[in-house]
């Protein structure tokens, strides 16, 4: 698996179509609390924690559906501190699966301005 | 040469943009491209206090709120130019104050290819913008656009500058090039 993390506009699919061969077709862009991990790149990854309370444990539990999939997560952990619950609790979420998720993979590429810096 | 600095606020992205500018020059023009719009007396202070501190160091200052092309009617090409900020020159144009602040893309459009003119035009540039991309908030539509305005022309300026820094804590992480002047 090779997690791609990074701001809001960053380049973060660009670099996978460029890169690794990504086309349209091959994304699955998440907006509910499900994941199709049938398509090879998951995209907007933080849009599913949004929606799910325990995102570690749903992907724990499809473990072997992602185990070669390209995954971008956008981190939005790094900012302020929202005021709102709900967003505080969405951005701990996904902090921690970014955790999760940067354990597992073989490759863990950041994009800042569109520049790959490989953490992994 | 051509740099492009980003990174959070307050850690050391100006300092740096400064020595580079400096350095650059080797005792010859370079130019502060001064691009805060003033709100009031609290902002000419400051200004001024930036203007002091900046002739200590040889800067000339050159003011320019939006169209960067314009500082060349002024300043001479082959000089070393500090644009501190992107971020400003974006905010001006898309946000204009004699528009009442009215959302003007175009504008911010033309903004950011002068911006990429710039860069390919003059002899050296140091590109100073604001990575403001990893809050976990919902904005409003004009801040998603602001946002959005500014990614793009970070990206392409860190497409075409020689050298992309990111500073982090007065840390200087090196996504492109290297630092050697």
């Amino acid at each position: 698996m090779i997690l791609i993390i990074g701001g809001a506009y960053q380049g973060k699919l660009t670099f996978a179509k460029e890169t690794l061969g990504i086309t349209d077709g091959d994304v699955y862009t998440c907006d509910t609390g499900e994941i199709d991990f049938s398509k090879r790149c998951i995209y907007k990854i933080e849009e599913f924690t949004a929606r799910h309370d325990d995102p570690i444990g749903y992907f724990e539990s499809h473990r072997e559906d992602w185990q070669d999939s390209i995954l971008i997560l956008q981190d939005i952990f790094c900012g302020v501190v929202p005021m709102g619950a709900e967003n505080r609790a969405w951005r701990q979420k996904t902090g921690r699966l970014a955790q999760y998720l940067s354990k597992e993979a073989q490759q863990v590429s950041r994009i800042f301005c569109g520049l790959e810096q490989r953490l992994k | 040469m051509t740099y492009f600095i980003s990174g959070g606020a307050k850690n050391g992205k100006s300092t740096l943009a400064q020595d580079l500018a400096v350095a650059l020059a080797g005792g010859g023009k370079h130019y502060y491209v001064a691009t805060m719009i003033s709100t009031g007396s609290e902002d000419d202070d400051r200004i001024r206090r930036h203007i002091a501190d900046r002739d200590s160091m040889g800067f000339e200052t050159v003011e320019c709120f939006r169209n960067i092309m314009d500082c060349l009617k002024i300043a001479d090409s082959g000089g070393v130019f500090l644009v501190d900020s992107v971020t400003a020159l974006i905010q001006n144009s898309l946000f204009p104050v004699e528009k009442n602040y009215e959302m003007d893309l175009p504008a911010a459009n033309r903004c950011a290819d002068e911006l990429v003119e710039f860069a390919h035009t003059v002899r050296h540039a140091v590109f100073v913008s604001d990575y403001i991309y990893s809050d976990a908030e919902a904005f409003s539509e004009s801040t998603e656009m602001y946002r959005k305005c500014l990614a793009d022309i970070d990206r392409r300026l860190a497409k075409v500058c020689d050298t992309v820094i990111e500073v982090s804590a007065g840390q200087f992480i090196i996504h492109k090039g290297d630092l050697r002047i």
